[in-house]
């Protein structure tokens, strides 16, 4: 493992942010992997998700999911957070918070927290239906 | 077949691309006709897409009370009479049939005790008409995912971006296939075939406030103008009230306007000082949005622009209580919000894209070989539409464009590309990528620059194409998308082979910019308000000039707009 790349704010930087680590890697398990730091603007918290597509904005070579179902069914988003595998859509961070950020430990990894969910798989999660929407 | 040198060839007898409900939907009809199918999909099978935003609710002739006749009045009546009849009628006529075959891949559906479906009525339903699916949008499309990966005939490709068709060699304008990029193994493909079907879904992520997944860009819109087919009434794009736009974590969510009816939560729209924005009782959506609208342009938005979606203080029905009770809202309240008390900024946004490629009721596009299904064709709602119809759009059309592309592909073959078509479109790909060089070469762009001309071809779609629309400013939207064309042909992105997540984002901004354009251009041309589409310039309904389609096709230097008759 290098030692950490990083995007951060010089001391004094203004405004409130939150400072992400995630692990970068070419993919493929047991390659080597080295974590890049990135300080990300935010006045409210966000979710992992959300700040994750704020890195991909700050540095589009950083790969990761970023379409979802605003209902935390679909699994798109299955990220490893703070050592923990967990939905990065219904994961929130708090501005000044660091959070460290590596793949879903279940999947095979195509690059950096991008993962291949052929790997099996449940199929579509059978939560409440109904409701009234209109699409 | 002949393919290029490098390029890594796939054939099928039909090609489908994108892989939410309908394009899912296609790939079994076709296969279930004896078609080798190549399904792509740009993320991965029921973790992306449209689709699984979806709620679950389907309109299907199910009522004994009901009747097709009904069901055609009700959608055309909802559309302002913009959608052509002949699909409407297959709409209605097909869809207990498709219920049952989502019945026979695995799906369930919401009964009452008895066992009869649970079809319940909703605004503009003459006779209780929706079925609900369990697991809404996911189950839906977790089970035909289960379906397709269980059919022999389909090979998926996840994580593939289709970019372009190309013409066959013979002359014909029928597609030889599609060019696309697999992320997975880094590779440009072509994926030759004898029939193509389109169901890429909307393009919503083109305006700032949507409601949609990253995925909506719109790229099938582009590959069919690109490939010389008719859209129809791009102008046409369903807003929805209360798209959340703070706080930041839950941007592209929505709550529910119908739920501030007195016979759920009794709520209002305040304004940044707490007065209401809409008259009581509340509004059909089309008109609070356009009220929402100009109280924002007037100032009375809030810190982030949106107005505030508020359940109010007055005791909450059960009914009230039960529809705050669903998946949707408990992820927001994991995002520390609670619907029943906290004020939520919200502000009208994209949610459905009415319009799209023209089709005829067996899913063909005017370009021989190549189909298409909603929600990226139109004509089959008009300028409104009523809920429910797009799931089951998905599925009724979807079905039908897969089993006639599977026929179109047999009766006539595949073919070889178009040579110096696909060495264009491949070259389109590996352009976009900055060649490093022994001393010098390409250097990629700053991620930020692509970031700003995304950013401002939403913003300027936002402002222009809104809800509230005028010539002045429609002709802002052309010149700000001309200007992001220009900053994007210029841009190129790092030499990643495997997931090069930037290319994509390219790619889909390139799409984004073209389909922007015929959005932009097809509200200019509609000089008249219509459902969604209110233009301040000329603020009525006029049947008398308008009771048609707008049309665009790619012309020699760009699009050509026109009209055609609506079909009754």
């Amino acid at each position: 493992m290098k030692g950490i790349e990083k995007h951060s704010k010089e001391a004094g930087a203004a405004g409130p942010f939150i400072r992400v680590k995630v692990l970068r890697s070419g993919g493929g398990n047991g390659g080597a992997g080295y974590f890049a730091e990135y300080d990300v603007p935010a006045a409210a918290p966000l979710s992992v998700m959300a700040l994750l597509a704020k890195v991909h904005d700050m540095d589009g070579s950083f790969a990761c999911r970023t379409s979802m179902c605003f209902k935390g069914h679909c699994g798109s988003c299955l990220v490893r957070v703070n050592g923990q595998d967990v939905r990065g859509c219904v994961t929130l961070v708090q501005p000044g918070e660091t959070v460290t950020v590596e793949p879903h430990s279940g999947f095979r990894v195509i690059r950096d927290l991008v993962v291949d969910f052929s790997a099996p798989a449940g199929a579509g999660d059978s939560g409440a239906g109904g409701g009234g929407e209109t699409k | 077949m002949t393919a290029m040198d490098g390029i890594r060839t796939i054939e099928a007898d039909v090609a489908v691309v994108g892989a939410g409900a309908a394009g899912a939907r296609a790939a079994l009809a076709a296969a279930e006709a004896g078609a080798r199918v190549a399904l792509l999909s740009k993320g991965p099978l029921a973790r992306s897409g449209i689709t699984i935003t979806a709620a679950g609710g389907m309109q299907a002739l199910l009522h004994p009370d009901d009747s097709p006749e009904k069901y055609v009045a009700d959608v055309l009546a909802c559309g302002y009479d913009l959608a052509d009849a002949n699909l409407v009628r297959v709409l209605a006529e097909d869809s207990p049939a498709r219920i049952a075959d989502l019945e026979r891949y695995g799906a369930a559906f919401q009964r009452q005790a008895g066992g009869g479906y649970d079809l319940r009525r909703f605004p503009g339903h003459s006779v209780p008409r929706n079925v609900f699916i369990r697991g809404g949008g996911s189950g839906l499309i977790g089970t035909l995912r289960n379906a397709c990966l269980a059919n022999p005939g389909i090979a998926v490709h996840e994580d593939f971006y289709a970019a372009g068709l190309v013409p066959r060699a013979d002359g014909s304008p029928a597609p030889a296939g599609v060019v696309g990029l697999d992320l997975k193994s880094g590779e440009i493909c072509f994926v030759g075939a004898g029939a193509v079907v389109l169901a890429t879904g909307g393009c919503q992520r083109l305006w700032e406030i949507n409601d949609c997944p990253a995925d909506a860009t719109g790229d099938g819109l582009a590959m069919a103008y690109r490939a010389g087919a008719e859209l129809i009434d791009m102008e046409m794009v369903l807003f929805y009230p209360s798209v959340i736009v703070w706080p930041p974590s839950l941007r592209g969510a929505f709550v529910h306007y119908e739920f501030l009816a007195p016979e759920f939560l009794d709520g209002e729209i305040l304004d940044r000082d707490g007065r209401p924005v809409l008259p009581k009782p509340l509004p059909v959506r089309d008109v609070a949005m356009r009220l929402m609208a100009e109280a924002i342009a007037a100032g009375r938005g809030g810190e982030h622009g949106g107005l505030f979606w508020w359940a109010g203080e007055g005791p909450k029905s059960a009914a009230g209580q039960a529809a705050l009770n669903t998946a949707q809202y408990k992820y927001i309240r994991q995002h520390g919000v609670e619907p029943l008390t906290d004020k939520i900024e919200v502000a009208p946004g994209a949610h459905y894209l009415l319009g799209g490629i023209g089709i005829d009721a067996q899913g063909a596009t005017s370009v021989p070989g190549l189909f298409a299904t909603p929600e990226c064709a139109g004509n089959i709602d008009g300028a409104n539409r009523l809920a429910g119809s797009a799931l089951m759009a998905t599925q009724v059309f979807g079905c039908r464009a897969g089993q006639a592309a599977q026929a179109w592909a047999l009766a006539h073959g595949a073919a070889p590309p178009e040579r110096e078509e696909l060495a264009a479109e491949v070259g389109r790909l590996k352009g976009k990528v900055a060649k490093e060089a022994a001393g010098g070469g390409e250097t990629a762009a700053e991620s930020a620059s692509l970031t700003e001309v995304r950013s401002y071809l939403r913003a300027a779609v936002q402002q222009g194409a809104g809800v509230r629309r005028d010539a002045a400013g429609l002709g802002a939207l052309l010149r700000a998308v001309a200007e992001a064309e220009e900053a994007l042909a210029w841009l190129k992105v790092p030499d990643i082979r495997v997931y090069n997540q930037q290319l994509v984002d390219l790619l889909e901004l390139e799409a984004a910019c073209t389909v922007a354009r015929l959005v932009a251009g097809s509200a200019l041309k509609r000089e008249e308000s219509r459902g969604h589409h209110f233009r301040a310039d000329f603020p009525a309904r006029d049947d008398g000039q308008w009771l048609r389609h707008t049309t665009v096709r790619r012309g020699e230097t760009g699009p050509e707009f026109g009209s055609r008759p609506v079909i009754r």
